[in-house]
């Protein structure tokens, strides 16, 4: 007698996500579950559609076709703000800070959809004890990415792999229950690549997030991710446990060329 | 002082004005948005003071109230332009850029095209006779007005400044898309932000027609709307102090040069040209690199994990 299998939550379902630009199908048909608690990776040469499918569950660009729903909720047709709150955050590729903005308020501008305070609460001061909640909550943001030190900096004056973690805080003070990173790695050296790693994990339990991750770095996301997904020309063409899709042919074949 | 003030006492109430009109643009800038509609609204605001203050039709109006019919103006002015404020602006903010500001300007001439048709405006002549508010004998008593408006305008700003809502605004002009994707709905703090501009500019407008004596479809124009604007970029646009002292500069240099009768006006392009070159962050954003910002200052009390998640809603 053995008893059913522990079913995960779903929380993530996407049907059918479609994207055209003109004549070109840069997402196509693809549908695939994120499970509640996971880090699920989507890897894919240069081009496959990865930023345009984070795009479409972002609210960031509309899809041609297909939904993609949160526990239930149809996220695809939301702006990008509703998304937000409804617990999707991301991070950009190519960065994209608030440059001319101090790190403190960098974070403190991403806790909005969580704040009230309207405009007459803001000339008045009557929302002091949220400025103060938010204050601490974007101290205690920056602490996590080992930034705090540096809160009144300028976020274009800090370096490529501090503006990554930056843009990490910022995504979190969202209150996320969803983390899409895209590209969380890149330009980073060996060494913060390994750090980066736990550092997700640790984000993830700390914050009982699920993770999807954009990342190219084969090594980085065979150790971090639980499931993977390979897209390759907007298709999905593998998901799976890292290790049986890294031995799935038409995923070797998309890395490394058919004959 | 009596002799200074007879001299020079329109021109300073002028400063205080067009320091006014310039923080009328900043408001939208805050929020990344290049809007030439002050003139517009100033215009507006101007019209309905001397509307309620001349036209027969509201005689009984202004038997019963007395002075208290000027505040009412200010009210009317402020409570109209914000309604216009946001019927334009929720159209024309879907542009960008320099789109926006080219909307804004045919805006303007628009305005300045219907008030030289309309009966009520007084056609191309323009409203004569207004009285002057609460019978001041002087020109320069309208500090006394502006000077109060400036200052509450200035406390407006810097609360707005610290505030969530001034957040957005520097989140939408940093990155419009980055700032809708971390929660910050852009639309509905552009058009708060613009409307908030067309409510001052119709406040000016409305104390600025007793203070001109006459009203008429020349406040509103195209030259306006870039003699603002270079109010708000020789002073900085960065800084609540940039649009006001760009605009007592602008509005000073011709009139204390006017011994040099035509010359004074290439003067006054040379200081354009040369603060746009040497001064792009303007003059107050050059001042304010000299002075360096303390850091922030962390609050005592560090929170526990708990606080660090925020309220926690299940889903």
């Amino acid at each position: 007698m053995n008893a059913p299998p522990v079913q995960a939550t779903t929380v993530l379902e996407a049907r059918g996500l479609t994207r055209r630009f003109g004549g070109l199908v840069a997402v196509n048909d693809v549908s695939f579950s994120v499970r509640e608690g996971e880090i699920f990776g989507l890897i894919g040469p240069n081009g496959a559609g990865k930023t345009t499918l984070f795009n479409l569950m972002t609210g960031l660009t509309p899809p041609s076709a297909g939904t993609l729903s949160y526990r239930g909720t149809r996220v695809t047709g939301l702006a990008p703000h509703r998304v937000a709150a409804l617990g999707l955050s991301r991070t950009f590729q190519n960065i994209r800070l608030f440059r001319a903005l101090s790190a403190l308020e960098n974070v403190k501008i991403a806790q909005h959809v969580r704040t009230g305070a309207g405009l007459w609460a803001g000339v008045f001061g009557t929302a002091r004890a949220e400025e103060a909640r938010v204050e601490e909550r974007a101290w205690a943001l920056l602490d996590l990415v080992g930034l705090a030190d540096r809160a009144g900096e300028l976020a274009a004056n800090f370096s490529y792999g501090d503006q990554r973690r930056l843009e990490i805080a910022r995504a979190l003070a969202t209150e996320p229950r969803v983390l899409l990173l895209d590209e969380p790695a890149a330009g980073m050296n060996t060494a913060e690549k390994a750090a980066l790693t736990s550092f997700i994990r640790e984000v993830r339990d700390r914050f009982d997030l699920t993770v999807l991750v954009i990342e190219h770095h084969v090594p980085l996301v065979m150790n971090l991710c639980d499931r993977v997904a390979v897209l390759n020309f907007g298709e999905l063409i593998a998901v799976g446990d890292p290790a049986s899709v890294q031995r799935d042919p038409k995923v070797i074949e998309a890395y490394l060329g058919g004959e | 002082m009596a002799d200074f003030l007879a001299q020079y006492g329109f021109l300073i109430v002028t400063l205080v004005q067009a320091g006014l009109l310039g923080l009328s643009l900043y408001f939208p800038l805050q929020a990344g948005q290049l809007s030439l509609a002050s003139p517009g609204f100033y215009a507006v605001g101007g019209y309905v003071a001397a509307i309620l203050l001349t036209n027969p039709a509201y005689a009984g109006l202004r038997e019963t109230l007395g002075q208290g019919v000027f505040p009412l103006t200010w009210l009317a002015a402020a409570l109209l332009c914000g309604v216009l404020g946001l019927v334009v602006g929720v159209p024309a903010l879907r542009l960008r850029g320099i789109y926006l500001a080219l909307a804004t300007i045919a805006f303007v001439e628009i305005l300045r095209v219907v008030s030289l048709n309309l009966e009520v405006t007084g056609g191309a002549v323009g409203i004569f006779g207004i009285p002057q508010a609460f019978g001041f004998g002087e020109r320069w008593q309208y500090i006394f007005l502006f000077g109060p408006l400036l200052v509450l305008t200035l406390l407006f700003a810097r609360q707005l400044e610290r505030s969530r809502v001034g957040r957005a605004f520097r989140a939408i002009r940093e990155d419009e898309l980055a700032a809708d994707a971390m929660g910050v709905p852009p639309t509905r703090y552009k058009v708060l932000a613009f409307v908030i501009g067309a409510v001052l500019a119709g406040v000016v407008g409305a104390m600025s027609a007793p203070f001109l004596n006459t009203w008429n479809a020349r406040q509103g124009s195209f030259d306006a709307s870039i003699a603002i604007l270079a109010f708000v970029l020789i002073g900085g646009s960065r800084n609540i102090w940039g649009p006001v002292v760009g605009g007592a500069l602008l509005t000073a240099i011709p009139e204390l040069l006017r011994f040099l009768a035509d010359w004074r006006l290439v003067i006054n392009g040379l200081v354009l040209v040369v603060a746009s070159l040497y001064l792009p962050q303007g003059i107050v954003g050059a001042l304010e690199r000299w002075r360096r910002r303390p850091p922030p200052r962390r609050p005592v009390p560090a929170p526990s994990p708990a606080e660090l998640r925020g309220g926690r809603r299940t889903p």
